[in-house]
Protein backbone atom coordinates (compact mmCIF):
# COMPACT_ATOMS: atom_id res chain seq x y z
CA UNK A 1 0.00 0.00 0.00
CA UNK A 2 1.62 3.18 -1.18
CA UNK A 3 0.96 6.57 -2.70
CA UNK A 4 1.24 4.67 -6.00
CA UNK A 5 -2.00 2.89 -5.09
CA UNK A 6 -3.65 6.28 -4.71
CA UNK A 7 -2.38 7.39 -8.09
CA UNK A 8 -3.59 4.15 -9.65
CA UNK A 9 -7.10 4.68 -8.28
CA UNK A 10 -7.13 1.51 -6.24
CA UNK A 11 -10.56 0.97 -4.63
CA UNK A 12 -10.85 2.03 -0.99
CA UNK A 13 -12.39 -0.33 1.54
CA UNK A 14 -14.83 1.63 3.70
CA UNK A 15 -15.63 -0.09 6.97
CA UNK A 16 -18.51 1.07 9.14
CA UNK A 17 -18.03 0.55 12.89
CA UNK A 18 -21.63 0.91 13.91
CA UNK A 19 -21.81 0.89 17.68
CA UNK A 20 -18.76 -0.42 19.54
CA UNK A 21 -19.04 -1.90 22.98
CA UNK A 22 -17.87 0.87 25.25
CA UNK A 23 -20.39 3.64 24.73
CA UNK A 24 -24.14 3.48 24.26
CA UNK A 25 -27.24 5.57 24.11
CA UNK A 26 -26.16 7.36 27.27
CA UNK A 27 -23.61 9.20 25.12
CA UNK A 28 -25.45 9.30 21.78
CA UNK A 29 -29.23 8.82 21.72
CA UNK A 30 -29.19 7.34 18.22
CA UNK A 31 -26.30 4.94 18.66
CA UNK A 32 -27.62 1.55 17.52
CA UNK A 33 -27.65 -1.12 20.22
CA UNK A 34 -30.33 -3.71 19.49
CA UNK A 35 -29.94 -6.22 16.64
CA UNK A 36 -32.74 -4.45 14.77
CA UNK A 37 -31.12 -1.03 15.15
CA UNK A 38 -27.69 -2.30 14.17
CA UNK A 39 -29.10 -4.17 11.18
CA UNK A 40 -30.86 -1.03 9.97
CA UNK A 41 -27.65 0.95 10.35
CA UNK A 42 -25.72 -1.74 8.47
CA UNK A 43 -28.18 -1.62 5.59
CA UNK A 44 -27.99 2.17 5.42
CA UNK A 45 -24.20 2.09 5.47
CA UNK A 46 -24.07 -0.59 2.76
CA UNK A 47 -26.33 1.58 0.61
CA UNK A 48 -24.02 4.52 1.28
CA UNK A 49 -20.98 2.58 0.08
CA UNK A 50 -19.52 0.63 3.00
CA UNK A 51 -18.35 -2.86 2.10
CA UNK A 52 -17.55 -4.03 5.65
CA UNK A 53 -19.53 -3.65 8.87
CA UNK A 54 -17.82 -4.10 12.24
CA UNK A 55 -20.17 -5.51 14.87
CA UNK A 56 -20.37 -5.64 18.67
CA UNK A 57 -23.24 -7.45 20.40
CA UNK A 58 -25.22 -6.00 23.31
CA UNK A 59 -27.64 -7.08 25.96
CA UNK A 60 -31.17 -5.71 25.80
CA UNK A 61 -30.18 -2.89 28.14
CA UNK A 62 -27.25 -1.89 25.95
CA UNK A 63 -24.53 -3.53 28.03
CA UNK A 64 -21.79 -5.58 26.44
CA UNK A 65 -22.39 -9.15 25.32
CA UNK A 66 -19.83 -11.65 24.06
CA UNK A 67 -21.81 -14.88 23.81
CA UNK A 68 -22.17 -16.73 20.53
CA UNK A 69 -25.92 -16.63 21.08
CA UNK A 70 -26.06 -12.83 21.16
CA UNK A 71 -23.71 -12.56 18.16
CA UNK A 72 -25.82 -15.08 16.27
CA UNK A 73 -28.95 -13.01 16.79
CA UNK A 74 -27.09 -9.90 15.71
CA UNK A 75 -25.40 -11.35 12.65
CA UNK A 76 -28.65 -13.02 11.51
CA UNK A 77 -30.40 -9.65 11.68
CA UNK A 78 -27.62 -7.94 9.75
CA UNK A 79 -27.55 -10.63 7.06
CA UNK A 80 -31.29 -10.36 6.68
CA UNK A 81 -31.18 -6.58 6.29
CA UNK A 82 -28.17 -6.29 3.98
CA UNK A 83 -27.33 -7.47 0.49
CA UNK A 84 -23.68 -8.52 0.23
CA UNK A 85 -21.85 -6.53 2.91
CA UNK A 86 -18.90 -8.26 4.63
CA UNK A 87 -19.51 -8.95 8.30
CA UNK A 88 -16.70 -8.47 10.77
CA UNK A 89 -17.20 -9.48 14.41
CA UNK A 90 -15.29 -7.83 17.22
CA UNK A 91 -13.28 -10.08 19.51
CA UNK A 92 -12.34 -7.14 21.72
CA UNK A 93 -13.44 -7.12 25.33
CA UNK A 94 -11.68 -5.33 28.13
CA UNK A 95 -11.78 -7.50 31.27
CA UNK A 96 -13.78 -10.28 29.62
CA UNK A 97 -12.26 -13.73 30.19
CA UNK A 98 -10.34 -15.29 27.31
CA UNK A 99 -12.91 -18.01 26.64
CA UNK A 100 -15.63 -15.41 26.10
CA UNK A 101 -13.42 -13.56 23.64
CA UNK A 102 -13.61 -16.58 21.33
CA UNK A 103 -17.39 -16.77 21.26
CA UNK A 104 -18.02 -14.14 18.55
CA UNK A 105 -16.09 -16.41 16.14
CA UNK A 106 -18.51 -19.32 16.60
CA UNK A 107 -21.62 -18.14 14.80
CA UNK A 108 -23.08 -20.08 11.89
CA UNK A 109 -21.96 -19.07 9.38
CA UNK A 110 -18.76 -17.70 10.81
CA UNK A 111 -18.09 -14.04 10.09
CA UNK A 112 -15.88 -13.41 7.07
CA UNK A 113 -13.67 -11.17 9.20
CA UNK A 114 -12.93 -10.54 12.88
CA UNK A 115 -10.88 -8.04 14.77
CA UNK A 116 -7.73 -9.19 16.57
CA UNK A 117 -6.29 -6.82 19.17
CA UNK A 118 -2.50 -7.12 18.98
CA UNK A 119 -1.57 -5.99 22.48
CA UNK A 120 -2.60 -4.32 25.71
CA UNK A 121 -4.49 -1.08 26.08
CA UNK A 122 -5.70 0.98 29.01
CA UNK A 123 -9.31 1.84 29.66
CA UNK A 124 -10.60 4.56 31.98
CA UNK A 125 -8.40 5.03 35.05
CA UNK A 126 -8.12 1.49 36.32
CA UNK A 127 -8.78 -1.07 33.60
CA UNK A 128 -6.46 -2.70 31.12
CA UNK A 129 -7.34 -5.00 28.25
CA UNK A 130 -4.36 -7.33 28.42
CA UNK A 131 -4.57 -9.06 25.05
CA UNK A 132 -1.69 -11.37 25.89
CA UNK A 133 0.34 -13.03 23.16
CA UNK A 134 -1.28 -16.32 24.21
CA UNK A 135 -4.76 -14.91 23.67
CA UNK A 136 -3.79 -13.36 20.33
CA UNK A 137 -2.42 -16.72 19.21
CA UNK A 138 -5.44 -18.70 20.33
CA UNK A 139 -7.89 -16.30 18.71
CA UNK A 140 -5.87 -16.37 15.48
CA UNK A 141 -5.77 -20.17 15.51
CA UNK A 142 -9.54 -20.34 15.75
CA UNK A 143 -9.88 -17.76 12.97
CA UNK A 144 -7.70 -19.95 10.75
CA UNK A 145 -9.81 -22.98 11.58
CA UNK A 146 -13.00 -21.16 10.71
CA UNK A 147 -11.63 -19.33 7.64
CA UNK A 148 -12.04 -15.90 9.23
CA UNK A 149 -9.80 -13.08 8.02
CA UNK A 150 -8.26 -11.25 10.98
CA UNK A 151 -8.06 -7.49 10.99
CA UNK A 152 -4.94 -6.83 13.05
CA UNK A 153 -5.67 -4.01 15.46
CA UNK A 154 -2.45 -2.04 15.87
CA UNK A 155 -3.09 0.53 18.54
CA UNK A 156 0.48 1.84 18.73
CA UNK A 157 4.04 1.19 17.62
CA UNK A 158 4.52 -1.45 20.32
CA UNK A 159 1.66 -3.39 18.80
CA UNK A 160 3.31 -2.98 15.40
CA UNK A 161 6.41 -4.66 16.81
CA UNK A 162 4.24 -7.48 18.11
CA UNK A 163 2.56 -7.82 14.74
CA UNK A 164 5.70 -7.73 12.61
CA UNK A 165 7.25 -10.44 14.78
CA UNK A 166 4.54 -12.90 13.74
CA UNK A 167 3.58 -11.46 10.37
CA UNK A 168 4.47 -14.62 8.47
CA UNK A 169 1.77 -16.46 10.41
CA UNK A 170 -0.96 -14.48 8.68
CA UNK A 171 -2.36 -15.22 5.25
CA UNK A 172 -1.61 -12.79 2.44
CA UNK A 173 -2.25 -10.01 2.51
CA UNK A 174 -2.01 -9.15 6.21
CA UNK A 175 -4.62 -6.51 6.98
CA UNK A 176 -3.65 -4.03 9.68
CA UNK A 177 -5.79 -1.37 11.31
CA UNK A 178 -3.93 1.64 12.71
CA UNK A 179 -5.58 3.59 15.52
CA UNK A 180 -4.90 7.24 16.16
CA UNK A 181 -6.29 9.16 19.11
CA UNK A 182 -5.66 9.39 22.84
CA UNK A 183 -4.74 6.93 25.53
CA UNK A 184 -2.95 3.81 24.37
CA UNK A 185 -3.53 4.55 20.69
CA UNK A 186 -1.02 6.35 18.49
CA UNK A 187 -0.63 10.12 18.76
CA UNK A 188 -2.63 11.48 15.83
CA UNK A 189 -0.56 13.41 13.33
CA UNK A 190 0.01 13.24 9.58
CA UNK A 191 3.70 12.65 10.16
CA UNK A 192 3.06 9.67 12.42
CA UNK A 193 0.79 8.00 9.89
CA UNK A 194 3.18 8.72 7.03
CA UNK A 195 6.06 7.23 9.01
CA UNK A 196 4.01 4.16 9.91
CA UNK A 197 3.15 3.52 6.28
CA UNK A 198 6.64 4.22 4.99
CA UNK A 199 8.04 1.47 7.19
CA UNK A 200 5.49 -1.23 6.42
CA UNK A 201 6.62 -4.42 4.74
CA UNK A 202 5.57 -4.78 1.14
CA UNK A 203 2.23 -6.42 0.60
CA UNK A 204 0.52 -5.26 3.77
CA UNK A 205 -2.94 -3.74 3.38
CA UNK A 206 -3.92 -1.25 6.03
CA UNK A 207 -6.87 0.77 7.19
CA UNK A 208 -7.01 3.70 9.60
CA UNK A 209 -9.13 4.75 12.55
CA UNK A 210 -9.04 8.29 13.88
CA UNK A 211 -10.85 8.64 17.18
CA UNK A 212 -13.17 11.58 17.72
CA UNK A 213 -12.25 14.66 15.74
CA UNK A 214 -9.25 12.86 14.27
CA UNK A 215 -11.49 10.58 12.20
CA UNK A 216 -11.86 12.87 9.20
CA UNK A 217 -8.23 13.99 8.77
CA UNK A 218 -6.58 10.65 9.53
CA UNK A 219 -8.86 8.61 7.29
CA UNK A 220 -8.51 11.14 4.48
CA UNK A 221 -4.73 10.89 4.73
CA UNK A 222 -5.02 7.11 4.62
CA UNK A 223 -6.76 7.41 1.25
CA UNK A 224 -3.85 9.49 -0.08
CA UNK A 225 -1.34 6.95 1.19
CA UNK A 226 -3.07 4.03 -0.49
CA UNK A 227 -4.79 2.77 2.65
CA UNK A 228 -8.40 2.14 3.54
CA UNK A 229 -10.74 3.79 6.05
CA UNK A 230 -12.94 2.95 8.99
CA UNK A 231 -15.60 5.38 10.13
CA UNK A 232 -18.70 5.15 12.31
CA UNK A 233 -20.14 5.99 15.69
CA UNK A 234 -17.89 3.53 17.50
CA UNK A 235 -14.97 5.82 16.78
CA UNK A 236 -16.54 9.25 16.43
CA UNK A 237 -19.94 10.55 17.42
CA UNK A 238 -19.82 13.95 15.77
CA UNK A 239 -20.09 14.91 12.11
CA UNK A 240 -18.55 18.25 12.95
CA UNK A 241 -18.14 20.22 16.13
CA UNK A 242 -21.45 20.35 17.98
CA UNK A 243 -23.35 18.25 15.44
CA UNK A 244 -24.14 14.63 16.17
CA UNK A 245 -23.31 12.17 13.44
CA UNK A 246 -25.04 9.09 12.14
CA UNK A 247 -23.24 6.05 10.82
CA UNK A 248 -24.73 6.59 7.40
CA UNK A 249 -23.56 10.20 7.12
CA UNK A 250 -20.03 9.31 8.21
CA UNK A 251 -19.87 6.58 5.58
CA UNK A 252 -21.34 8.83 2.90
CA UNK A 253 -18.71 11.47 3.63
CA UNK A 254 -15.87 8.95 3.47
CA UNK A 255 -17.19 7.59 0.17
CA UNK A 256 -17.55 11.07 -1.29
CA UNK A 257 -14.02 12.02 -0.27
CA UNK A 258 -12.35 8.90 -1.62
CA UNK A 259 -14.23 9.16 -4.89
CA UNK A 260 -13.36 12.84 -5.28
CA UNK A 261 -9.74 11.89 -4.67
CA UNK A 262 -9.91 9.40 -7.50
CA UNK A 263 -10.25 6.15 -5.57
CA UNK A 264 -13.68 4.54 -5.82
CA UNK A 265 -15.22 2.91 -2.76
CA UNK A 266 -14.64 -0.82 -3.02
CA UNK A 267 -17.65 -3.02 -3.54
CA UNK A 268 -17.91 -6.09 -1.32
CA UNK A 269 -16.64 -8.19 -4.24
CA UNK A 270 -13.64 -5.90 -4.71
CA UNK A 271 -12.97 -5.96 -0.98
CA UNK A 272 -12.99 -9.76 -0.99
CA UNK A 273 -10.48 -9.71 -3.83
CA UNK A 274 -8.24 -7.15 -2.14
CA UNK A 275 -8.17 -9.04 1.18
CA UNK A 276 -8.23 -12.58 -0.13
CA UNK A 277 -11.62 -13.42 1.36
CA UNK A 278 -13.40 -16.49 0.07
CA UNK A 279 -16.93 -15.38 0.94
CA UNK A 280 -19.63 -17.34 2.69
CA UNK B 1 -15.27 -6.94 47.30
CA UNK B 2 -16.78 -9.02 44.52
CA UNK B 3 -20.44 -7.98 44.76
CA UNK B 4 -22.22 -5.43 42.63
CA UNK B 5 -21.63 -1.81 43.49
CA UNK B 6 -23.92 -0.38 46.18
CA UNK B 7 -24.17 2.79 44.11
CA UNK B 8 -25.63 0.97 41.11
CA UNK B 9 -29.32 1.23 40.27
CA UNK B 10 -31.26 0.45 37.13
CA UNK B 11 -33.53 3.20 35.88
CA UNK B 12 -35.49 4.19 32.81
CA UNK B 13 -35.28 7.89 33.62
CA UNK B 14 -32.64 10.20 35.01
CA UNK B 15 -29.99 12.74 34.07
CA UNK B 16 -32.59 14.42 31.82
CA UNK B 17 -32.97 11.28 29.67
CA UNK B 18 -35.32 8.35 29.43
CA UNK B 19 -35.05 4.85 27.98
CA UNK B 20 -37.45 2.00 27.22
CA UNK B 21 -35.31 -0.57 29.03
CA UNK B 22 -33.87 0.16 32.47
CA UNK B 23 -30.16 0.99 32.26
CA UNK B 24 -27.33 1.10 34.75
CA UNK B 25 -27.29 4.36 36.70
CA UNK B 26 -24.56 5.50 39.09
CA UNK B 27 -25.79 7.34 42.17
CA UNK B 28 -22.32 8.78 42.80
CA UNK B 29 -21.96 10.51 39.46
CA UNK B 30 -25.76 10.86 39.10
CA UNK B 31 -25.60 9.68 35.53
CA UNK B 32 -26.24 6.67 33.34
CA UNK B 33 -23.27 4.35 33.07
CA UNK B 34 -21.46 3.43 29.89
CA UNK B 35 -21.87 -0.24 28.92
CA UNK B 36 -18.30 -1.22 29.71
CA UNK B 37 -18.42 0.54 33.07
CA UNK B 38 -21.63 -1.36 33.83
CA UNK B 39 -19.56 -4.54 33.88
CA UNK B 40 -17.54 -3.03 36.72
CA UNK B 41 -20.70 -1.93 38.54
CA UNK B 42 -22.07 -5.47 38.28
CA UNK B 43 -18.76 -7.06 39.30
CA UNK B 44 -18.75 -9.17 36.15
CA UNK B 45 -15.66 -11.03 34.95
CA UNK B 46 -13.94 -10.69 38.30
CA UNK B 47 -14.13 -6.91 38.25
CA UNK B 48 -14.42 -5.20 41.62
CA UNK B 49 -16.23 -1.84 41.86
CA UNK B 50 -14.15 -0.69 44.83
CA UNK B 51 -10.90 -1.51 43.11
CA UNK B 52 -11.73 -0.92 39.46
CA UNK B 53 -14.03 2.13 39.49
CA UNK B 54 -12.59 5.58 40.04
CA UNK B 55 -16.00 6.90 41.10
CA UNK B 56 -16.59 4.38 43.84
CA UNK B 57 -17.11 5.73 47.37
CA UNK B 58 -16.84 3.39 50.34
CA UNK B 59 -20.49 2.77 51.27
CA UNK B 60 -19.93 2.18 54.97
CA UNK B 61 -17.84 5.20 55.85
CA UNK B 62 -19.28 6.95 58.89
CA UNK B 63 -16.85 9.81 59.45
CA UNK B 64 -18.99 12.24 57.51
CA UNK B 65 -16.03 13.25 55.41
CA UNK B 66 -16.12 14.22 51.79
CA UNK B 67 -15.25 12.06 48.87
CA UNK B 68 -11.58 11.28 48.61
CA UNK B 69 -10.45 13.21 45.56
CA UNK B 70 -8.36 10.25 44.55
CA UNK B 71 -11.48 8.13 44.39
CA UNK B 72 -14.09 10.58 43.26
CA UNK B 73 -14.32 12.60 40.09
CA UNK B 74 -16.60 15.22 38.68
CA UNK B 75 -16.66 14.11 35.10
CA UNK B 76 -18.12 10.67 34.40
CA UNK B 77 -17.53 10.91 30.69
CA UNK B 78 -14.66 9.47 28.76
CA UNK B 79 -11.51 11.39 28.11
CA UNK B 80 -12.45 11.87 24.51
CA UNK B 81 -16.06 13.03 24.65
CA UNK B 82 -16.32 12.95 20.89
CA UNK B 83 -16.20 9.20 20.94
CA UNK B 84 -13.19 7.06 21.58
CA UNK B 85 -14.17 3.45 21.74
CA UNK B 86 -10.90 1.56 21.84
CA UNK B 87 -12.07 -2.02 22.10
CA UNK B 88 -11.98 -3.32 18.62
Amino acid sequence: MTYRDYLDGKPTIVTAALSGGVQGKETHPDLPESPEEIAAAAAACEAAGASVVHLHARRENGERAFSTERFQTLTDAVREATDDVIIQHSTGGTAAPDDLRHEPLRTDPAPEMASLDMGPLNRYERLTSENTRALVSSLHAEMLDRDIKPELEVFNDGHLNETLAVLEEFEEPPYMNFLFGGGTTSPPSPRNLANRVENLPEGVEFTVIGLGRHQLPMTTQSILLGGHVRVGLEDNQYYEKGERATNERLVARAVRITEELGRPAATPAETRELLGLRGR
Amino acid sequence: MTEECPHLTYRTEGDDRSFDVARAFCTVTDSFVQPMRADVCNARYGLDPERDCEFYVAPERTDGGTVDPANGADDPTETDAAGGDEDR
